[in-house]
């Protein structure tokens, strides 16, 4: 192993690790509001990328401004899916829920595919690289992460420094106590749905700015799971906690390849993907609340 | 006759299958204080629940300040005044003390007075203003009621449900509590429902009391006739 290697792996480590924690967030917005896991999550990330190809692909939009439409989109879907099927669903059993997102997110994935095919598509927006330690810093992951950063950063000050978020972190902690202060709680619902899903979408932008490649209808199952590590790490519910878990997680990836690609004769890529799996059951059977829960 | 000011007739309430509530009638008058006495089970809570709007009432009719709100979502309901202190106190335990009344005054009605209702109080509850900084939920279980209390009024309410305000507290603190019941009937004219288990207690501040058993009311009458009646009190209540 070389110091360029290191410094590679921690420098895209990190980045993807911010990204990821984006990709995130939205699954902890949802579990921790209405205490539903949305197994559809992935999907929603997909048409994300699939906004940014398009747009930027066919349109020639640049692709910090498809964010901005992805914001939109996801809020569009929110509400028709929260509308549709979640609120009929918010307190029917577990299952049900699962059920619902899950079909949702087939939906989504089948509705891209029958318009775009399941080709696996990507496109190229160049900014150019340094050249540090022998490692190429390609400026468009530095820009996806930085986008992805302040996404992070806005959601957060939605909901710790405005009267919504106020609403929202009160349901969180006491559903009932909200109800006896006036906060009409569906209402919570649906907007806390509906920011999840919009931040969601928005990350399948970041993300498709970061990787420009892979995109196809279901690139989405990837992130579910990888989410769902992230999401239990940091604490379901936890958007702090998201974040951290995100980067730590991306580092852990990148370094667990990094490992395994010393070792002859396996693949390192596909390890890689199990180790992450090892890695939630390992919180699981641990620190069940995630790690930075008191 | 005085003017009542909630009106519950017929109530009828449950959870899923099972019915709680067969057919609940009882009123709380302008300025007044009622009492709910019971056994445990006897439908208490879920008296409350319905009439706050928690849970939906199956029939019957709530009538409030004229108005029939037997239906409104309870955001609706605190937004008129008809405000609940539950059960279990359900602070927001990780927000700070005086973040639990900010969010108290959530409605219109509280936001519009959100200063003067924080100094009442802050004056009421002396100890509330001295722990502001500190998390709900590393208060004391009397400081914890009467945040829940504090948080309540916060949304101006004219009339206040209180569900065992005193449970689990120290029989001294109790009687404190009841006693800053009685005391805010009088300075902010409110009219106080009140389900308590401390019977001598809410009998000496309630101007009219129900006894109520397996969802119905077997009793009801102005505290000093329903005292004489002890022997038939107790044998309700089962002490």
């Amino acid at each position: 192993m070389e110091v360029g290697q290191i410094f590679a792996t921690i420098l895209y480590g990190t980045l993807i690790g911010v990204i990821y924690g984006v990709a995130t967030v939205g699954l902890n917005v949802i579990f921790g509001v209405l205490r539903i896991v949305n197994v559809g999550h992935g999907a929603f990330i997909m048409v994300g990328a699939y906004t940014t190809l398009v747009l930027y692909g066919s349109l020639g939009v640049p692709p910090p401004i498809t964010i901005a439409a992805s914001i939109l989109l996801g809020a569009v879907l929110g509400l028709i899916t929260y509308y549709l099927v979640i609120k009929h669903l918010v307190d029917a059993p577990e299952l049900a829920t699962l059920i619902a997102t899950f079909a949702i997110g087939i939906l989504l994935q089948e509705t891209v595919k029958a318009i775009y095919g399941s080709d696996t598509r990507g496109f190229s927006w160049n900014l150019g690289f340094a050249e540090v330690l022998n490692v190429n810093i390609v400026y468009s992951r530095l820009a996806a992460a930085l986008l992805g950063l302040l996404l992070l950063i806005a959601l957060y000050a939605l909901i710790y420094r405005t009267k919504l978020g106020l609403a929202m972190r009160a349901v969180v902690q006491d559903k009932e106590g909200a109800m006896v202060v006036g906060i009409n709680v569906d209402r919570i619902y649906a907007l806390s749905y509906t920011l999840g899903i919009m931040i969601t979408v928005a990350s399948g932008s970041v993300l498709a700015i970061y990787l420009q490649s892979g995109i196809h209808p279901y690139m989405g199952e990837i992130y579910t799971l990888k989410g769902f590590v992230i999401a239990v790490m940091g604490g379901l519910g936890s958007i702090i906690g998201a974040f951290v878990a995100g980067v730590l997680f991306g580092l852990f990836e990148n370094a667990s390849y990094l490992i395994l690609s010393q070792i002859e004769g396996i693949q390192p890529l596909v390890l890689t993907r199990s180790i992450a799996f090892l890695l939630l059951l390992t919180i699981l059977l641990l620190k069940p609340t995630g790690l930075f829960r008191r | 006759m005085t003017k009542q000011l909630l009106v519950v007739e017929n109530l009828e309430a449950g959870y899923g299958e099972m019915q709680v509530l067969w057919g609940i009638s009882l009123s709380v008058a302008e300025r007044g204080i009622s009492a709910v006495l019971g056994p445990n089970g006897a439908g208490k809570t879920t008296l409350l629940r319905a009439v706050a709007g928690i849970i939906r009432p199956w029939s019957g009719r709530i009538t409030f300040s004229g108005e029939d709100v037997t239906l409104s979502p309870p955001h609706v309901k605190v937004g008129k005044g008809l405000v609940l202190v539950p059960e279990g106190r359900h602070l927001f335990p990780e927000l700070s003390v005086e973040e639990n009344l900010l969010l108290g005054a959530y409605t219109k009605l509280g936001r519009y007075n959100l200063e003067e209702s924080l100094d009442l109080v802050y004056s009421v509850f002396p100890r509330l203003k001295e722990r502001r900084e500190q998390r709900a939920g590393t208060l004391s279980g009397g400081e914890q009621q009467m945040l829940a209390i504090g948080r309540a009024l916060m949304a101006r309410p004219t009339l206040l449900m209180l569900d065992e305000p005193s449970q689990g507290l120290a029989p001294k603190i109790a009687i404190e509590i009841l006693d800053i019941l009685q005391r805010l009937r009088g300075e902010w004219g409110l009219s106080i429902l009140l389900v308590e288990q401390n019977i001598v207690k809410s009998l000496e501040i309630a101007d009219y009391a129900y006894v109520i058993e397996q969802g119905r009311v077997v009793l009801e009458g102005e505290p000093e006739e329903l005292s004489k009646k002890g022997d038939l009190i107790k044998a309700y209540l089962g002490i």
